[in-house]
Protein backbone atom coordinates (compact mmCIF):
# COMPACT_ATOMS: atom_id res chain seq x y z
CA UNK A 1 0.00 0.00 0.00
CA UNK A 2 2.61 2.32 0.99
CA UNK A 3 4.62 1.95 -2.32
CA UNK A 4 1.60 2.45 -4.34
CA UNK A 5 0.41 5.75 -2.63
CA UNK A 6 4.09 7.10 -2.36
CA UNK A 7 3.80 8.74 -5.93
CA UNK A 8 0.91 10.29 -5.18
CA UNK A 9 1.31 11.75 -1.56
CA UNK A 10 5.20 11.41 -0.75
CA UNK A 11 5.38 12.47 2.02
CA UNK A 12 2.50 10.66 4.42
CA UNK A 13 3.64 7.65 2.50
CA UNK A 14 7.52 7.67 3.42
CA UNK A 15 6.55 8.54 6.81
CA UNK A 16 4.77 5.72 6.97
CA UNK A 17 7.08 3.23 5.20
CA UNK A 18 10.01 4.49 7.57
CA UNK A 19 7.82 3.46 10.84
CA UNK A 20 6.78 0.26 9.40
CA UNK A 21 10.34 -0.52 9.24
CA UNK A 22 11.26 0.77 12.28
CA UNK A 23 8.46 -1.61 13.54
CA UNK A 24 9.75 -3.99 11.60
CA UNK A 25 13.31 -4.14 13.18
CA UNK A 26 11.82 -3.08 16.53
CA UNK A 27 10.44 -6.64 16.77
CA UNK A 28 13.32 -8.64 15.35
CA UNK A 29 15.60 -7.13 18.10
CA UNK A 30 12.69 -7.89 20.39
CA UNK A 31 13.17 -11.59 19.09
CA UNK A 32 16.55 -11.76 19.18
CA UNK A 33 17.49 -10.61 22.72
CA UNK A 34 16.85 -13.50 24.37
CA UNK A 35 18.87 -15.45 22.20
CA UNK A 36 21.64 -13.26 22.36
CA UNK A 37 21.38 -13.05 26.38
CA UNK A 38 21.35 -16.68 26.43
CA UNK A 39 24.82 -17.27 24.10
CA UNK A 40 26.48 -13.84 26.31
CA UNK A 41 25.76 -16.11 29.67
CA UNK A 42 26.62 -19.50 27.92
CA UNK A 43 30.10 -17.36 26.53
CA UNK A 44 30.71 -16.15 30.15
CA UNK A 45 29.92 -19.34 31.82
CA UNK A 46 32.58 -21.15 30.01
CA UNK A 47 35.12 -18.07 30.38
CA UNK A 48 34.81 -18.07 33.87
CA UNK A 49 35.30 -21.51 34.40
CA UNK A 50 31.93 -22.06 35.46
CA UNK A 51 31.24 -24.75 32.44
CA UNK A 52 34.34 -27.19 31.28
CA UNK A 53 35.01 -25.84 28.50
CA UNK A 54 36.23 -29.61 27.21
CA UNK A 55 32.26 -30.36 27.46
CA UNK A 56 30.44 -27.71 26.96
CA UNK A 57 32.23 -25.36 24.29
CA UNK A 58 31.35 -21.63 24.22
CA UNK A 59 29.35 -19.94 21.19
CA UNK A 60 32.49 -18.56 20.13
CA UNK A 61 34.37 -21.90 20.00
CA UNK A 62 31.33 -23.18 18.29
CA UNK A 63 31.85 -20.59 15.85
CA UNK A 64 35.40 -20.67 15.10
CA UNK A 65 34.45 -24.42 14.87
CA UNK A 66 31.89 -23.58 11.67
CA UNK A 67 33.78 -21.25 10.28
CA UNK A 68 36.92 -24.19 10.11
CA UNK A 69 34.30 -26.67 8.59
CA UNK A 70 32.79 -24.68 6.13
CA UNK A 71 36.26 -24.13 4.70
CA UNK A 72 37.15 -20.96 3.96
CA UNK A 73 40.61 -21.86 4.47
CA UNK A 74 41.31 -23.99 1.58
CA UNK A 75 38.34 -23.16 -1.02
CA UNK A 76 37.88 -26.50 -3.13
CA UNK A 77 36.67 -28.76 -0.09
CA UNK A 78 34.08 -28.01 2.37
CA UNK A 79 33.40 -30.76 4.52
CA UNK A 80 30.21 -28.94 5.83
CA UNK A 81 28.54 -28.25 2.69
CA UNK A 82 29.39 -31.42 1.42
CA UNK A 83 27.47 -33.12 4.65
CA UNK A 84 24.26 -30.62 4.05
CA UNK A 85 24.37 -32.00 0.10
CA UNK A 86 24.47 -35.19 0.91
CA UNK A 87 21.35 -35.01 3.84
CA UNK A 88 19.71 -33.30 1.80
CA UNK A 89 19.40 -35.27 -1.13
CA UNK A 90 18.50 -38.48 0.74
CA UNK A 91 15.86 -36.51 2.59
CA UNK A 92 14.40 -35.53 -0.92
CA UNK A 93 15.01 -38.37 -2.57
CA UNK A 94 12.71 -40.40 0.52
CA UNK A 95 10.38 -37.51 0.43
CA UNK A 96 9.93 -37.86 -3.99
CA UNK A 97 9.51 -41.32 -3.42
CA UNK A 98 7.05 -41.10 -0.21
CA UNK A 99 4.96 -38.64 -2.39
CA UNK A 100 4.75 -41.13 -5.64
CA UNK A 101 3.61 -43.62 -3.52
CA UNK A 102 1.29 -42.11 -0.87
CA UNK A 103 -0.35 -39.63 -3.11
CA UNK A 104 -1.81 -42.15 -5.88
CA UNK A 105 -2.36 -44.59 -3.07
CA UNK A 106 -4.48 -41.46 -1.27
CA UNK A 107 -6.43 -41.04 -3.89
CA UNK A 108 -7.48 -44.54 -4.66
CA UNK A 109 -8.31 -45.40 -1.01
CA UNK A 110 -10.15 -41.61 -0.87
CA UNK A 111 -11.94 -42.56 -3.45
CA UNK A 112 -13.06 -46.10 -3.31
CA UNK A 113 -14.71 -47.14 -0.34
CA UNK A 114 -14.13 -50.44 -0.06
CA UNK A 115 -10.94 -50.15 -0.27
CA UNK A 116 -10.52 -47.68 2.29
CA UNK A 117 -12.37 -49.82 4.67
CA UNK A 118 -10.06 -52.68 4.12
CA UNK A 119 -6.95 -50.71 4.10
CA UNK A 120 -7.24 -47.90 6.73
CA UNK A 121 -7.03 -50.19 9.66
CA UNK A 122 -3.39 -51.43 8.53
CA UNK A 123 -2.85 -47.70 8.14
CA UNK A 124 -4.21 -46.13 11.31
CA UNK A 125 -1.36 -49.05 13.23
CA UNK A 126 1.70 -48.13 10.87
CA UNK A 127 0.57 -44.35 11.57
CA UNK A 128 1.88 -44.15 14.97
CA UNK A 129 5.12 -46.03 14.58
CA UNK A 130 8.49 -44.34 14.66
CA UNK A 131 10.03 -45.10 11.15
CA UNK A 132 13.09 -45.42 12.87
CA UNK A 133 12.19 -48.43 14.83
CA UNK A 134 11.91 -49.99 11.17
CA UNK A 135 15.90 -49.61 11.19
CA UNK A 136 16.79 -52.70 12.58
CA UNK A 137 15.63 -54.56 9.64
CA UNK A 138 16.91 -52.64 6.93
CA UNK A 139 20.27 -52.72 8.99
CA UNK A 140 20.12 -56.99 8.29
CA UNK A 141 18.44 -56.59 4.86
CA UNK A 142 20.82 -53.98 2.76
CA UNK A 143 23.71 -53.13 5.54
CA UNK A 144 24.89 -49.67 6.71
CA UNK A 145 24.07 -47.76 3.38
CA UNK A 146 22.59 -45.03 1.44
CA UNK A 147 19.31 -47.77 0.64
CA UNK A 148 18.82 -48.23 4.53
CA UNK A 149 18.48 -44.48 5.16
CA UNK A 150 16.26 -43.54 2.33
CA UNK A 151 14.11 -46.47 3.43
CA UNK A 152 13.58 -45.38 6.72
CA UNK A 153 12.72 -41.97 5.89
CA UNK A 154 10.59 -42.83 3.25
CA UNK A 155 8.51 -45.12 6.00
CA UNK A 156 8.65 -41.73 7.82
CA UNK A 157 7.70 -39.63 5.36
CA UNK A 158 5.05 -41.83 3.52
CA UNK A 159 1.96 -42.28 5.97
CA UNK A 160 1.68 -38.66 6.80
CA UNK A 161 1.14 -37.83 3.25
CA UNK A 162 -0.99 -41.02 2.64
CA UNK A 163 -3.07 -39.81 5.33
CA UNK A 164 -3.46 -36.30 4.80
CA UNK A 165 -4.49 -37.66 1.22
CA UNK A 166 -7.10 -39.40 2.04
CA UNK A 167 -8.27 -37.22 4.27
CA UNK A 168 -8.46 -34.20 1.42
CA UNK A 169 -10.12 -36.71 -0.73
CA UNK A 170 -12.66 -37.78 1.48
CA UNK A 171 -14.05 -34.16 2.80
CA UNK A 172 -15.07 -33.38 -1.08
CA UNK A 173 -18.31 -33.77 -0.67
CA UNK A 174 -20.29 -36.18 -3.01
CA UNK A 175 -22.43 -33.70 -4.39
CA UNK A 176 -19.27 -31.43 -5.90
CA UNK A 177 -18.95 -34.37 -7.47
CA UNK A 178 -22.63 -35.20 -8.61
CA UNK A 179 -22.20 -31.47 -9.91
CA UNK A 180 -19.92 -31.88 -11.96
CA UNK A 181 -20.41 -35.31 -13.51
CA UNK A 182 -24.39 -34.18 -14.18
CA UNK A 183 -22.57 -31.58 -16.16
CA UNK A 184 -20.99 -34.00 -18.04
CA UNK A 185 -17.54 -33.26 -17.19
CA UNK A 186 -14.72 -36.06 -18.07
CA UNK A 187 -12.59 -38.29 -16.04
CA UNK A 188 -9.95 -35.39 -16.26
CA UNK A 189 -11.53 -32.51 -15.64
CA UNK A 190 -13.04 -34.32 -12.63
CA UNK A 191 -9.64 -34.97 -11.40
CA UNK A 192 -8.06 -31.83 -12.15
CA UNK A 193 -11.33 -29.36 -11.56
CA UNK A 194 -12.60 -31.03 -8.50
CA UNK A 195 -10.97 -33.57 -6.60
CA UNK A 196 -7.57 -32.01 -6.77
CA UNK A 197 -7.94 -28.40 -5.69
CA UNK A 198 -10.53 -29.78 -3.14
CA UNK A 199 -7.91 -31.96 -1.34
CA UNK A 200 -5.19 -29.90 -1.77
CA UNK A 201 -5.21 -27.55 1.58
CA UNK A 202 -4.85 -31.04 3.20
CA UNK A 203 -2.65 -32.79 0.84
CA UNK A 204 -0.03 -29.63 1.32
CA UNK A 205 -0.57 -29.93 5.35
CA UNK A 206 0.49 -33.44 4.65
CA UNK A 207 3.48 -32.53 2.27
CA UNK A 208 4.86 -30.37 5.05
CA UNK A 209 4.72 -32.66 7.71
CA UNK A 210 6.10 -36.25 5.55
CA UNK A 211 9.22 -33.34 4.87
CA UNK A 212 9.46 -32.67 8.27
CA UNK A 213 9.50 -36.07 9.16
CA UNK A 214 11.89 -37.26 6.73
CA UNK A 215 14.30 -34.11 7.68
CA UNK A 216 13.76 -35.15 11.54
CA UNK A 217 13.82 -39.34 11.03
CA UNK A 218 16.76 -38.97 8.36
CA UNK A 219 19.05 -37.28 11.24
CA UNK A 220 18.66 -40.73 13.33
CA UNK A 221 18.80 -42.69 10.90
CA UNK A 222 22.20 -41.08 9.61
CA UNK A 223 23.73 -41.76 12.82
CA UNK A 224 22.90 -45.30 12.94
CA UNK A 225 23.44 -46.23 8.62
CA UNK A 226 25.63 -43.49 7.59
CA UNK A 227 29.04 -44.83 6.55
CA UNK A 228 30.95 -41.62 5.51
CA UNK A 229 28.65 -38.33 4.92
CA UNK A 230 25.45 -36.73 6.59
CA UNK A 231 24.77 -33.81 8.97
CA UNK A 232 23.62 -36.77 11.50
CA UNK A 233 26.91 -38.61 10.43
CA UNK A 234 28.89 -35.77 11.24
CA UNK A 235 27.35 -35.22 14.79
CA UNK A 236 27.34 -38.78 15.75
CA UNK A 237 30.99 -39.21 14.40
CA UNK A 238 32.42 -36.41 16.39
CA UNK A 239 31.18 -38.01 19.74
CA UNK A 240 34.76 -40.29 18.82
CA UNK A 241 36.59 -37.25 19.58
CA UNK A 242 34.68 -35.63 22.13
CA UNK A 243 34.34 -33.05 19.33
CA UNK A 244 31.70 -31.20 20.85
CA UNK A 245 32.13 -27.73 19.17
CA UNK A 246 31.11 -30.05 15.36
CA UNK A 247 28.43 -31.61 17.40
CA UNK A 248 26.47 -27.81 17.76
CA UNK A 249 27.45 -26.60 14.43
CA UNK A 250 25.52 -29.86 13.23
CA UNK A 251 22.99 -28.83 15.51
CA UNK A 252 22.49 -25.05 14.29
CA UNK A 253 22.47 -26.32 10.90
CA UNK A 254 19.60 -28.64 11.20
CA UNK A 255 17.57 -25.85 12.89
CA UNK A 256 18.64 -23.57 9.94
CA UNK A 257 17.53 -26.51 7.16
CA UNK A 258 14.47 -27.14 8.74
CA UNK A 259 13.02 -23.48 9.14
CA UNK A 260 14.11 -23.48 5.55
CA UNK A 261 12.29 -26.60 4.51
CA UNK A 262 9.12 -25.01 6.60
CA UNK A 263 9.26 -21.54 5.77
CA UNK A 264 11.01 -21.01 2.88
CA UNK A 265 9.66 -23.89 0.81
CA UNK A 266 6.04 -24.89 1.80
CA UNK A 267 5.10 -21.67 2.87
CA UNK A 268 5.31 -19.72 -0.50
CA UNK A 269 4.10 -23.03 -2.06
CA UNK A 270 1.55 -23.26 0.47
CA UNK A 271 0.39 -19.74 -0.44
CA UNK A 272 1.00 -20.04 -4.10
CA UNK A 273 -1.36 -23.33 -4.76
CA UNK A 274 -3.91 -22.86 -1.82
CA UNK A 275 -4.91 -19.67 -2.51
CA UNK A 276 -5.02 -19.78 -6.76
CA UNK A 277 -7.36 -22.01 -6.66
CA UNK A 278 -9.97 -21.39 -3.01
CA UNK A 279 -9.95 -17.94 -4.13
CA UNK A 280 -11.32 -18.81 -7.46
CA UNK A 281 -12.76 -21.70 -7.19
CA UNK A 282 -14.29 -22.52 -3.65
CA UNK A 283 -14.84 -25.69 -4.81
CA UNK A 284 -16.42 -28.59 -2.56
CA UNK A 285 -16.87 -28.30 1.73
CA UNK A 286 -13.04 -28.41 2.15
CA UNK A 287 -13.48 -28.76 5.99
CA UNK B 1 -20.06 -43.03 4.62
CA UNK B 2 -21.28 -46.67 2.99
CA UNK B 3 -22.89 -47.10 6.18
CA UNK B 4 -25.07 -44.63 6.00
CA UNK B 5 -27.13 -46.84 3.00
CA UNK B 6 -27.39 -49.06 5.79
CA UNK B 7 -28.62 -47.65 8.74
CA UNK B 8 -31.51 -45.60 6.34
CA UNK B 9 -33.28 -49.41 6.58
CA UNK B 10 -34.91 -50.51 9.88
CA UNK B 11 -32.65 -52.82 11.54
CA UNK B 12 -33.07 -55.11 14.63
CA UNK B 13 -30.16 -53.73 16.98
CA UNK B 14 -28.11 -57.35 16.98
CA UNK B 15 -27.79 -58.03 13.34
CA UNK B 16 -24.85 -59.77 11.63
CA UNK B 17 -23.91 -56.91 9.72
CA UNK B 18 -23.30 -54.76 12.90
CA UNK B 19 -20.89 -57.92 14.51
CA UNK B 20 -19.58 -57.60 10.96
CA UNK B 21 -18.76 -54.07 10.75
CA UNK B 22 -17.43 -54.09 14.49
CA UNK B 23 -15.11 -56.68 13.54
CA UNK B 24 -14.25 -55.80 10.37
CA UNK B 25 -10.97 -53.65 11.05
CA UNK B 26 -9.21 -56.86 13.00
CA UNK B 27 -10.08 -58.84 10.13
CA UNK B 28 -8.83 -55.67 7.34
CA UNK B 29 -4.78 -56.61 9.95
CA UNK B 30 -5.66 -60.28 10.12
CA UNK B 31 -6.04 -60.79 6.17
CA UNK B 32 -2.62 -59.91 5.83
CA UNK B 33 -0.86 -61.38 8.68
CA UNK B 34 -2.81 -64.75 7.55
CA UNK B 35 -1.07 -64.58 3.75
CA UNK B 36 2.28 -63.49 5.28
CA UNK B 37 1.96 -66.99 7.81
CA UNK B 38 1.07 -68.94 4.70
CA UNK B 39 3.87 -67.84 2.26
CA UNK B 40 6.19 -68.62 5.00
CA UNK B 41 4.87 -72.17 5.38
CA UNK B 42 4.93 -72.46 1.90
CA UNK B 43 8.20 -71.23 1.26
CA UNK B 44 7.89 -68.42 -1.45
CA UNK B 45 9.44 -66.14 1.17
CA UNK B 46 12.42 -65.81 3.06
CA UNK B 47 11.65 -67.33 6.16
CA UNK B 48 15.15 -65.93 7.83
CA UNK B 49 13.91 -62.14 6.80
CA UNK B 50 10.07 -62.67 7.05
CA UNK B 51 9.74 -65.35 9.67
CA UNK B 52 6.23 -65.91 9.89
CA UNK B 53 3.79 -64.06 12.58
CA UNK B 54 3.25 -67.01 14.32
CA UNK B 55 7.19 -67.92 14.81
CA UNK B 56 7.76 -64.16 16.23
CA UNK B 57 4.76 -64.21 18.71
CA UNK B 58 6.35 -67.49 20.00
CA UNK B 59 9.95 -65.71 20.09
CA UNK B 60 8.27 -63.08 21.89
CA UNK B 61 6.51 -65.08 24.20
CA UNK B 62 9.18 -67.25 25.01
CA UNK B 63 11.13 -64.66 26.07
CA UNK B 64 8.45 -62.90 28.15
CA UNK B 65 8.50 -65.87 30.09
CA UNK B 66 11.01 -67.59 32.35
CA UNK B 67 12.95 -68.93 29.85
CA UNK B 68 13.85 -66.19 28.38
CA UNK B 69 17.42 -64.72 28.19
CA UNK B 70 17.67 -63.30 30.66
CA UNK B 71 14.15 -64.50 32.00
CA UNK B 72 11.44 -62.05 31.47
CA UNK B 73 13.48 -60.08 29.14
CA UNK B 74 10.21 -58.86 27.17
CA UNK B 75 8.69 -57.30 30.35
CA UNK B 76 12.09 -55.69 30.92
CA UNK B 77 12.84 -54.02 28.26
CA UNK B 78 8.84 -52.82 28.30
CA UNK B 79 8.80 -51.81 32.07
CA UNK B 80 13.02 -49.81 31.31
CA UNK B 81 11.32 -47.94 28.01
CA UNK B 82 7.90 -46.91 29.99
CA UNK B 83 9.72 -45.87 32.65
CA UNK B 84 11.97 -43.68 30.86
CA UNK B 85 8.88 -42.51 29.24
CA UNK B 86 6.83 -41.65 31.91
CA UNK B 87 9.79 -39.98 33.93
CA UNK B 88 10.32 -37.43 30.90
CA UNK B 89 6.81 -36.81 30.16
CA UNK B 90 6.30 -35.97 34.10
CA UNK B 91 9.31 -33.48 33.74
CA UNK B 92 7.54 -32.19 30.15
CA UNK B 93 4.04 -32.03 31.98
CA UNK B 94 5.39 -29.60 35.05
CA UNK B 95 8.33 -27.61 33.42
CA UNK B 96 6.18 -27.39 30.09
CA UNK B 97 3.18 -26.28 32.16
CA UNK B 98 5.42 -23.45 33.97
CA UNK B 99 7.06 -22.16 30.90
CA UNK B 100 3.19 -22.42 29.14
CA UNK B 101 2.14 -20.08 31.80
CA UNK B 102 4.30 -18.07 32.01
CA UNK B 103 3.70 -17.17 28.17
CA UNK B 104 -0.02 -16.91 28.27
CA UNK B 105 -0.16 -14.89 30.96
CA UNK B 106 3.11 -12.62 31.79
CA UNK B 107 4.91 -10.29 29.45
CA UNK B 108 8.37 -10.93 30.15
CA UNK B 109 7.28 -14.85 29.75
CA UNK B 110 6.35 -14.06 26.23
CA UNK B 111 9.54 -11.58 25.10
CA UNK B 112 11.74 -14.42 26.67
CA UNK B 113 10.72 -17.72 25.70
CA UNK B 114 9.01 -17.70 22.74
CA UNK B 115 12.16 -16.47 20.97
CA UNK B 116 14.24 -19.27 22.64
CA UNK B 117 11.54 -21.94 21.89
CA UNK B 118 11.25 -20.82 18.18
CA UNK B 119 15.24 -21.11 17.89
CA UNK B 120 15.48 -24.89 19.57
CA UNK B 121 11.90 -26.42 18.02
CA UNK B 122 13.58 -26.74 14.38
CA UNK B 123 16.10 -28.85 15.72
CA UNK B 124 15.40 -32.75 15.28
CA UNK B 125 15.16 -33.85 19.02
CA UNK B 126 17.18 -36.82 18.32
CA UNK B 127 20.32 -34.35 17.05
CA UNK B 128 20.54 -34.24 20.72
CA UNK B 129 21.48 -37.45 21.82
CA UNK B 130 25.16 -37.81 21.12
CA UNK B 131 25.29 -34.20 22.90
CA UNK B 132 23.15 -35.43 25.84
CA UNK B 133 25.31 -38.58 25.86
CA UNK B 134 28.52 -36.45 26.20
CA UNK B 135 27.13 -33.91 29.05
CA UNK B 136 25.40 -36.55 31.03
CA UNK B 137 26.28 -40.07 30.40
CA UNK B 138 25.19 -42.95 29.37
CA UNK B 139 22.18 -43.51 31.43
CA UNK B 140 18.62 -43.02 31.59
CA UNK B 141 18.69 -39.62 32.27
CA UNK B 142 19.61 -38.75 28.80
CA UNK B 143 16.71 -41.19 27.31
CA UNK B 144 14.81 -39.19 29.75
CA UNK B 145 15.94 -35.71 28.73
CA UNK B 146 15.16 -36.68 25.20
CA UNK B 147 11.50 -37.72 25.96
CA UNK B 148 11.29 -34.36 27.88
CA UNK B 149 12.47 -32.09 24.61
CA UNK B 150 10.06 -34.12 22.23
CA UNK B 151 6.86 -33.89 24.57
CA UNK B 152 7.18 -30.29 26.50
CA UNK B 153 6.92 -27.88 22.66
CA UNK B 154 3.42 -29.52 22.40
CA UNK B 155 2.62 -29.33 26.22
CA UNK B 156 3.35 -25.59 26.04
CA UNK B 157 2.23 -24.93 22.96
CA UNK B 158 -1.34 -25.97 23.92
CA UNK B 159 -1.17 -24.44 27.01
CA UNK B 160 -0.15 -20.99 25.84
CA UNK B 161 -3.69 -21.86 23.41
CA UNK B 162 -5.70 -22.54 25.94
CA UNK B 163 -4.87 -19.22 28.13
CA UNK B 164 -5.03 -17.52 25.00
CA UNK B 165 -8.82 -19.01 24.46
CA UNK B 166 -9.95 -18.33 28.00
CA UNK B 167 -12.82 -15.88 28.29
CA UNK B 168 -11.47 -12.42 29.55
CA UNK B 169 -15.26 -11.94 31.05
CA UNK B 170 -14.15 -14.95 33.57
CA UNK B 171 -11.27 -13.05 34.91
CA UNK B 172 -13.79 -10.01 35.33
CA UNK B 173 -15.76 -12.17 36.90
CA UNK B 174 -13.62 -12.99 39.20
CA UNK B 175 -11.95 -10.33 40.15
CA UNK B 176 -15.37 -8.29 40.38
CA UNK B 177 -16.35 -10.60 43.21
CA UNK B 178 -12.62 -9.61 44.73
CA UNK B 179 -10.53 -13.10 43.76
CA UNK B 180 -6.76 -11.87 44.70
CA UNK B 181 -4.18 -12.82 42.55
CA UNK B 182 -3.32 -16.19 44.04
CA UNK B 183 -7.09 -16.94 43.68
CA UNK B 184 -7.53 -15.83 40.30
CA UNK B 185 -4.27 -18.24 39.58
CA UNK B 186 -5.48 -21.19 41.64
CA UNK B 187 -9.21 -20.97 41.20
CA UNK B 188 -9.65 -19.84 37.94
CA UNK B 189 -6.37 -20.46 35.35
CA UNK B 190 -5.50 -24.14 36.67
CA UNK B 191 -8.90 -25.44 36.36
CA UNK B 192 -8.98 -23.91 32.99
CA UNK B 193 -5.85 -24.76 31.18
CA UNK B 194 -6.31 -28.57 32.49
CA UNK B 195 -8.02 -29.97 29.66
CA UNK B 196 -6.15 -28.26 27.42
CA UNK B 197 -3.00 -29.54 29.30
CA UNK B 198 -4.42 -33.19 28.55
CA UNK B 199 -4.58 -32.62 25.19
CA UNK B 200 -1.07 -31.11 25.31
CA UNK B 201 0.42 -34.14 26.75
CA UNK B 202 -1.77 -36.64 24.86
CA UNK B 203 0.11 -35.05 21.09
CA UNK B 204 3.65 -34.70 22.89
CA UNK B 205 2.84 -38.17 24.40
CA UNK B 206 2.92 -39.39 20.81
CA UNK B 207 6.31 -37.60 19.72
CA UNK B 208 8.06 -38.47 23.12
CA UNK B 209 7.00 -42.14 21.96
CA UNK B 210 8.79 -41.68 18.89
CA UNK B 211 11.39 -40.22 20.02
CA UNK B 212 12.04 -42.51 23.07
CA UNK B 213 12.92 -45.48 20.57
CA UNK B 214 14.64 -43.56 18.50
CA UNK B 215 17.14 -42.30 21.54
CA UNK B 216 17.12 -46.19 23.00
CA UNK B 217 18.80 -46.95 19.77
CA UNK B 218 21.35 -44.66 19.75
CA UNK B 219 21.92 -43.99 23.68
CA UNK B 220 20.31 -46.97 26.16
CA UNK B 221 23.64 -49.35 27.06
CA UNK B 222 20.69 -51.94 28.64
CA UNK B 223 17.40 -52.98 28.16
CA UNK B 224 14.38 -50.62 26.52
CA UNK B 225 12.12 -51.47 23.31
CA UNK B 226 14.74 -49.22 20.70
CA UNK B 227 17.45 -50.99 22.39
CA UNK B 228 16.11 -54.68 22.18
CA UNK B 229 15.40 -54.04 18.54
CA UNK B 230 18.87 -52.30 18.00
CA UNK B 231 20.77 -54.83 19.75
CA UNK B 232 19.06 -57.95 17.92
CA UNK B 233 20.02 -56.57 14.49
CA UNK B 234 23.06 -56.67 15.52
CA UNK B 235 22.79 -60.83 16.37
CA UNK B 236 20.52 -60.76 13.21
CA UNK B 237 17.19 -62.15 14.81
CA UNK B 238 14.55 -60.95 12.87
CA UNK B 239 12.05 -62.62 14.86
CA UNK B 240 12.70 -60.38 18.06
CA UNK B 241 13.07 -57.37 15.66
CA UNK B 242 9.11 -57.45 13.74
CA UNK B 243 8.32 -58.97 17.40
CA UNK B 244 9.85 -55.18 19.15
CA UNK B 245 8.04 -53.46 16.14
CA UNK B 246 4.55 -55.01 16.94
CA UNK B 247 5.11 -54.08 20.57
CA UNK B 248 6.35 -50.39 19.86
CA UNK B 249 3.41 -50.14 17.68
CA UNK B 250 0.81 -51.80 20.22
CA UNK B 251 1.92 -49.32 23.46
CA UNK B 252 2.14 -46.40 21.33
CA UNK B 253 -1.51 -46.90 20.24
CA UNK B 254 -2.37 -48.12 23.78
CA UNK B 255 -0.78 -44.89 25.34
CA UNK B 256 -1.87 -42.41 22.58
CA UNK B 257 -5.50 -43.57 22.28
CA UNK B 258 -6.41 -45.21 25.44
CA UNK B 259 -4.40 -43.99 28.32
CA UNK B 260 -4.39 -40.64 27.94
CA UNK B 261 -7.01 -40.89 25.01
CA UNK B 262 -9.68 -42.14 27.72
CA UNK B 263 -8.51 -39.05 30.10
CA UNK B 264 -9.06 -36.56 27.76
CA UNK B 265 -12.47 -38.01 26.62
CA UNK B 266 -13.49 -38.03 30.11
CA UNK B 267 -12.00 -34.75 31.20
CA UNK B 268 -13.41 -32.73 27.59
CA UNK B 269 -17.19 -34.11 28.85
CA UNK B 270 -16.84 -33.04 32.22
CA UNK B 271 -15.51 -29.37 32.11
CA UNK B 272 -15.95 -29.15 28.57
CA UNK B 273 -13.25 -27.09 26.84
CA UNK B 274 -15.23 -25.65 23.87
CA UNK B 275 -18.23 -24.03 26.46
CA UNK B 276 -16.86 -20.46 25.43
CA UNK B 277 -14.41 -19.19 23.35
Amino acid sequence: MSTSNSSALPGPGSAHARMATTIHIVSLLRFLAPIVAMLLVWEFCVRTGLANAAILPSPSMILVRGAELLGFSHADHSPLISHILYSLVRAMSAFILGCMVAIPLGFLLGLNAFAYRWVSPIISLMLPLPALAWTPIFLVIMGQSEATIVWVCFLGAVFPILYATIQGVRSITKQSLWVVRSMGARRRDIFFKVLLPGSLPALMAGLKLGMAHSWRTLVAAEMMAALSSGVGFMIFSARTYMDVSTMFVGIVVLAVIGMTIEHGLFGPLEKMTVRRWHNTGRVGGSR
Amino acid sequence: MSIDVHSARPANPISLRRIFDSIQPMIAIAIPLLIWEAAGRMGWINTFLFPPPSQIAHTIWVQAGPNGHPPGAILMHVGRSLYRFLSGLALAIVIGTAVGIAIGMTRWGRLIFTPLISAIMPVPTLAWTPILLLLVGLDDRTTIIIVFIAASFEVIYTIVVGIEMMSVKVFWVARSMGASRQQIFWKVIIPGILPYLITGTRLGSGFAWRALIGAEMLAASSYGLGFMIYDASEYMSMDMIYGGIALVALLGYFIENVLIGRLEAATTSKWGVNVER
